[in-house]
Formats: structure tokens, C-alpha cells, sequence
């Protein structure tokens, strides 16, 4: 059997402007897949999502081949994008754009596969 | 039910035992329940949540029982020397804390009692602080350690690793036993002592009924550090100096839970006798829980500097 692995990196923290996922080893994995849900909208607001790659778990680079995902932050709704030959280590850059004192609450799933 | 082998199976059991590479480091009793090794996966190690409402809102969840974070399959890489492995094949599991103070990550395992009696864990683990990159002197010192060539200031900016249980049976009687390696106190100081609590985690329920609420950050175990006391003079570990070397030590330890009590710890070369460390009970019943055995290991920082617990391996066993 393929071994398989969902965390739950973030499980509805409100976001009001630039934030990072903590780093998530993945070293076993050959394919991964994000998915992030708005489990709780703001008006007005996009989160824009980027996958970050690092050697280490330190310092940190945007992977070459995945485009910035954006998903609407104003009603519950989930963006999901796959990544390859990813290293050692994942985690997402987030920027949540448009919002006032209390962003969208956001639900961040990580699946990896052998 | 018992395992009763006989002196003649008993010596087949420790012969198979010890030629078997993968558990003849370990020393287990009669009957294995679980062997993890994590080169095989998480085998069932997964993270701790509290309770949430009727409608899956994990905002109802405690705030100091949100976020215990997942566990990773490591293959331990460091930024100096890169890929160290585990203490056999590649993966260990890996609890990572946030830099936060206060915060913990906890991975739990969850089995039920067939029956009643001694239970001993057993793993090969190691713990480390995240190393620290930059151009500032002032990261040469920490709680007391400046960097000599040897000692190094990582070693004070790992809090605490725990080892503990949750049980209940005998019509919803609920304890905990904890071993705690405080290697530092909240306050950064090397302390290096094995503690327990002395009072029962606080619930969920007990939060609903207005009886505890805890902070994000705060101690799930025990909240009070007066409430955790020495079961150890100071220990010394092997840390070994900087915060990319990984050295595997073994740990042992026995229940009983017959008698709901703490017995034997095993750390490396030191055995501490916990007969007389008291396991306290909640007072109040509770339901669904009938035969629970929980295992979890955590991680506590109290400097801010991400904390790490690897565990190669864990071996549970017992003798019914």
C-alpha cells in the first residue's frame, strides 16, 4: 500500500494580512496537494497562496512550477492545486488582501502520497 | 488470557527476541501491543485535538487544545550537515512545536485495556531546538549558557518532553500518569529534572462547566508549574552541544493499571523507582471511556525557539 498523509496545517485561524504556514517535512512523499478552505468569509477580502519549498525548514523559496493560487475570502468556498519533486519541506505564504480589522477564517489541509 | 509461557517459551520468547534486529534493543513484556516504526508510517500517532460542538465548530474547541500541530515523518535534515536519518532506516516521527512560548505539539496514540495489569512503553528518542541562522552575537547566550565550543545555547531553549496516559475504566474512574523531562523551567533556567503533576489535565468538560479556562499557550497538562514536582534529581542528557546532532536514547517506562500506578522509569542508564509518585484521579465520573488507554508524547517550548521530540520507535507491551 502507498503510504498517505493528510495534516491539518491550519485549522481556521483569521488572517488579516501576510502570514506563512508552519514548515511540514515531506521528505517521503512524491506528490502533495493543498487544499484551503474559507470556513468563515470577510467582506471584501482574497487570500493570495503561494507554495514555498526550503532545503531545511529554514529558509524558504516559492516553488518554481506552482503559480500563486488566489481563492475569494468573502464566502466559504476551497481552492485546491497539486505539487511534485518538491524536496524536503512545504508550506504555504499567504497574503490576504482587502481585509479590515477581521479576515476570512481559513482551514489549511496538506495530503502528501508516496 | 495471561501470557504464561513457561520457562521453556519464556527462553524461546528471548531468544526470538534477541535475534530479531528490529527488537532486540527493546525489552519487552510478555505480550507486544503495538511496534511502531516510523519508517513504516505513523502507525496510529496522530495529533491531539480537545472536543468541539455538535456542529464540527472548531472554534468551540479550548484555546489551549487547538493547536498541538501534526506530527511529520522526518528524515531528520539539518542546514549544516543535511540528511541524518534515523536511528534505523530514514523516517523517525517528529513533533514540532511553533515558536511560541508556551506552545506544545502532542502526538497521541489511541488502544483500549483487554484486560488489566502492568503496561511498559518503550522508545528510542531524541529532542532538539530549531537551530538559529544570523549575524546577531547576542544569539551566543541563552538561560544562562554561552557558547564555548562545547555548550551551546540551543540546549536552554528546549523546554520539556513528556511522556504520559489517559485511562479510564472502572465506571468512568479517569487518571493520567505523566512523566515529564523539564530540561528547562518556564523561566529558561536548566532544570533538567524528570517531574509529574499532581493534579488531573483539565477537560473540556470541565471548561463547559465553567471550571477551568486556559490560554492559548498555556501548560495542557498541568497548567500551574507548582503543580509539577521532581520525581529526579537533575539528569544529565546527551543534547550533544548544537542543535543539528541527533543522539537516540532509550527510554522505558512501566504502569500498572491494576493498581493505577506510576512504577519504573528507564532513561538510558538511570532507573527511577516511581512506586511512590501519586497518580492523580478526577473526582468526577466519566462516560465513554470505558477501558480507555491513551498514549502521548509532547513537546513544550518555553523560549519561543520552534522545539522538536523524534521518536525512531515506540514499543508498548504488557503482561496480561
Amino acid at each position: 500500500m502507498r503510504h498517505a498523509q493528510t495534516a491539518v496545517l491550519e485549522r481556521g485561524e483569521r488572517y488579516t494580512g501576510g502570514f506563512a504556514t508552519e514548515p511540514y517535512e515531506v521528505a517521503w512523499a512524491g506528490e502533495a496537494r493543498f487544499f484551503v478552505q474559507v470556513v468563515d468569509g470577510a467582506p471584501g477580502t482574497t487570500a493570495v497562496l503561494t507554495t514555498q519549498l526550503s532545503p531545511d525548514g529554514l529558509t524558504w523559496a516559492d516553488a518554481e512550477d506552482a503559480a500563486p493560487r488566489e481563492i475569494d475570502g468573502a464566502t466559504a468556498g476551497m481552492v485546491t492545486w497539486r505539487i511534485r519533486e518538491f524536496g524536503g519541506w512545504l508550506r504555504l505564504r499567504g497574503e490576504v488582501r482587502g481585509a479590515g480589522d477581521e479576515g476570512p477564517k481559513l482551514r489549511i489541509y496538506l495530503v502528501a502520497k508516496e | 488470557m495471561s501470557v504464561d509461557l513457561g520457562e521453556t517459551g519464556e527462553a524461546v520468547r528471548r531468544g526470538t527476541l534477541a535475534a530479531n534486529p528490529a527488537l532486540s534493543r527493546f525489552s519487552p513484556l510478555p505480550r507486544i501491543l503495538t511496534y511502531d516504526d516510523f519508517n513504516t508510517g505513523t502507525n496510529g500517532w496522530t495529533e491531539l485535538i480537545g472536543n468541539y460542538d455538535g456542529n464540527g465548530n472548531l472554534s468551540t474547541v479550548d484555546d489551549h487544545m487547538r493547536d498541538f500541530r501534526p506530527p511529520q515523518l522526518s528524515n531528520c535534515t539539518f542546514f549544516d550537515t543535511g540528511t541524518h536519518g534515523a536511528l534505523t532506516g530514514t523516517y523517525a516521527l517528529k513533533l514540532a512545536t511553533r515558536p511560541y512560548v508556551g506552545h506544545t505539539a502532542t502526538a497521541i496514540r489511541r488502544l483500549t485495556m483487554a484486560r488489566k495489569g502492568l503496561v511498559q512503553l518503550e522508545t528510542y528518542f531524541t529532542y532538539k531546538a530549531e537551530a538559529t541562522l544570523g549575524t546577531d552575537t547576542a544569539n551566543n547566550s541563552f538561560g544562562g549558557v554561552t557558547w564555548d565550543g562545547n555548550l551551546h545555547p540551543s540546549e536552554a531553549q528546549f523546554g520539556a518532553l513528556t511522556v504520559a496516559t489517559d485511562i479510564c475504566g472502572d465506571g468512568g474512574l479517569r487518571y493520567h500518569t505523566v512523566m515529564r523531562y523539564r530540561n528547562t523551567t518556564v523561566d529558561n533556567e536548566l532544570d533538567r529534572r524528570w517531574v509529574y503533576p499532581v493534579v488531573p489535565e483539565p477537560t473540556p468538560r470541565e471548561h463547559l462547566e465553567g471550571k477551568a479556562k486556559l490560554a492559548y499557550g498555556a501548560d495542557f497538562t498541568a497548567p500551574d508549574p507548582a503543580d509539577w514536582h521532581a520525581a529526579s534529581e537533575p539528569m544529565d542528557m546527551c543534547f550533544n552541544e548544537v542543535p543539528t546532532k541527533v543522539n537516540w536514547h532509550y527510554l522505558r517506562w512501566v504502569i500498572d493499571t491494576e493498581a493505577r500506578r506510576n512504577v519504573e522509569l528507564q532513561v538510558n542508564t538511570n532507573v527511577l523507582d516511581l512506586r511512590d509518585v501519586p497518580v492523580p484521579a478526577y473526582a468526577e465520573r466519566y462516560d465513554s471511556l470505558d477501558n480507555l488507554l491513551n498514549f502521548y508524547f509532547s513537546v513544550r517550548t518555553h523560549s519561543g525557539v520552534r522545539n522538536f521530540l523524534y521518536l525512531d520507535s515506540v514499543l508498548v507491551s504488557v503482561d496480561w
